[in-house]
């Protein structure tokens, strides 16, 4: 039974609702409930506080704390958890539909706008559904490389993050007597959602007392809830081949495929795009190492002395990742020769142009670092970084800086 | 309950205003203006089209398709949702990235195609079986719907 003092108050009686236009529309499918929405609810629930967990992580490894420096290990650290993101994300956006389908009768509440509270709680709802929607469009479209939108989707997406969150919340807060009344009861028992509220209805067990189940003509809300189940599973099983390798045969809607890119491992910036071109890169080309004792490696002395090997999976924002071989010269080397440490803060420089020229390295990721040269037995190729770009465990794709020119010790 | 309920509330109100002090701290206005248009007209398009598009739908199905056979027909078409939701701009996109990115490479609308063929096979295979099962004697009949 519904419980008394829900979000939702009487705006009529049990015996006569507030009349309406006859136009109004009404809702007779005897499919939705709040013990539907509810297990739907549940299940968005979990997925946002997973995208909103590991997004944080993501945005940590991007900006990591000085007091608290990202760690190297395990290596496939940011591959899991980014991975996680981008699958959940994508899983999200069918599950908000189903969800949002569930509840579409409470659009036409009548009359539409009775009290203050109630335009607050839809214009709360407005927020809710428009932001979630936005964050999961603009998520998977950043998956995708295609960016529509003016604005800069990292900024955005992590501050609109917040506005989601908080609208969940709030809208947890209003609704959690449905809530409970929609988790203890049974699927099949459940009254029926329409357009008009549980307290209004005189089919409702609140009013009527016992009621024997709904009769579910078509699909029952069990074959709801398994066919919605069904239809994301294939979708996360049919894209998360980009980040799992086992499954990348199957990942007929994978927007990666990582073992066809390049020398094993896809390109997330080209050198086309940061204008990299062969004849860039002079012959006399040198390393300057900047610190207490700067110095400067010719490409003859790089190629000598990268000798050091190491399986450091690549991982991307957008949730693609593969594990690769690769062969360079350890950072923390370079570093100690110029009179750093492994505690000091040190800049890679790049000399292709754009976004992310230049990232910071410390602490156990510095410790791990290579300046790569070979990639899975082969020399680095333009796209990937050559003559030099670091690779670090358990660190972004983006912030393993190609076409390396200069380090910095600081 | 009702302290639970305060409490998630005004932390949700206050997560809220975090979230929107920051755009506006680290958003220029005109292109905060321009997420707001995006943002009002996901809820349009989304409640005002897509939705009633499904209602619509449905209702049709309702009316035209026998219970049984309809039973199968919802299961595969809500199925086919996620699958298509997700495929759709793949296949806008697909075949405009550089090949060394090994992004949407693939012939996306093939692969929709092969999902949802297996879907309507498995539903049609259920439906099959429900038939049969209906109509052995063992049932005692077919039944009504």
């Amino acid at each position: 039974m519904h419980p008394p003092g829900t979000a939702e108050q009487p705006t009529g009686t049990a015996s006569g609702p507030p009349t309406r236009p006859r136009w109004w529309p009404s809702f007779s499918s005897t499919i939705r409930s709040t013990a539907l929405t509810a297990r739907l609810g549940r299940a968005l629930a979990i997925a946002i506080s997973i995208s909103l967990v590991t997004g944080l992580l993501s945005l940590y490894q991007y900006e990591p704390w000085t007091w608290l420096p990202a760690p190297a290990s395990p290596a496939w650290g940011y591959r899991v958890t980014q991975g996680v993101h981008v699958a959940v994300g994508t899983a999200t956006i069918p599950l908000v539909l189903v969800k949002l389908w569930s509840v579409y009768p409470n659009v036409f509440r009548w009359p539409p706008f009775p009290s203050v509270k109630r335009v607050l709680e839809r214009l709360s709802l407005a927020i809710l559904v428009g932001s979630m929607l936005l964050q999961l469009i603009t998520g998977f479209l950043n998956v995708l490389n295609w960016y529509p939108f003016p604005w800069d989707f990292v900024s955005v997406h992590h501050y609109l993050a917040y506005v989601v969150v908080g609208s969940v919340l709030l809208h947890i807060g209003v609704k959690l007597p449905d809530i409970r009344y929609g988790l203890q009861t049974k699927l099949p028992e459940g009254d029926v959602l329409t357009e008009r509220p549980w307290n209004e209805n005189p089919e409702s067990h609140s009013i009527a007392g016992d009621l024997p189940a709904p009769v579910t003509p078509g699909i029952s809300r069990r074959g709801v809830l398994t066919a919605a189940g069904v239809g994301i599973g294939i979708v996360v099983v049919t894209t998360i081949g980009q980040a799992l390798t086992p499954l990348e045969r199957i990942g007929l809607l994978a927007a990666r495929q990582p073992s066809k890119g390049p020398q094993g491992v896809p390109v997330n910036r080209t050198a086309e795009e940061a204008q990299v071109s062969a004849a860039t890169i002079a012959a006399d080309w040198t390393l300057q190492i900047d610190g207490p004792r700067p110095y400067r490696l010719t490409l003859a002395e790089i190629e000598q002395q990268a000798v050091h090997e190491a399986r450091i999976p690549v991982a991307a924002v957008e949730g693609w990742s593969i594990d690769a071989s690769w062969r360079g010269l350890r950072l923390l080397d370079v570093v100690e020769r110029a009179g750093g440490n492994a505690n000091s803060h040190v800049r890679v420089v790049s000399f292709g142009v754009g976004g992310f020229r230049r990232s910071q390295i410390f602490g156990p990721q510095l410790s791990g670092a290579l300046l790569a040269t070979h990639l899975n037995g082969e020399r680095l190729s333009l796209d990937h970084g050559y003559p030099l770009r670091l690779m670090a465990p358990n660190r972004p794709e983006l912030l393993n800086t190609k076409w390396v020119s200069q380090i910095e010790v600081l | 309950m009702g302290r639970w309920r305060l409490v998630l509330g005004i932390l949700g109100v206050l997560v809220v205003l975090y979230g929107v002090v920051n755009l506006g701290l680290h958003i220029p206005i005109q292109t905060l203006a321009w997420v707001a248009v995006w943002l009002v007209a996901a809820v349009i398009i989304h409640q005002g089209l897509v939705s009633p598009i499904v209602i619509g739908v449905s209702s049709l199905l309702r009316r035209l398709i026998p219970d049984r056979g309809r039973r199968y027909l919802q299961a595969a078409l809500i199925m086919a949702v996620p699958v298509t939701v997700i495929a759709i701009p793949m296949i806008y996109r697909q075949g405009s990235q550089p090949p060394s990115k090994a992004l949407l490479l693939q012939n996306f609308t093939a692969n929709l195609g092969l999902l949802l063929g297996v879907i309507a096979a498995l539903c049609l295979v259920g439906y099959a079986m429900r038939v049969a099962r209906d109509r052995s004697p063992a049932r005692g009949g077919p039944p009504s719907t």
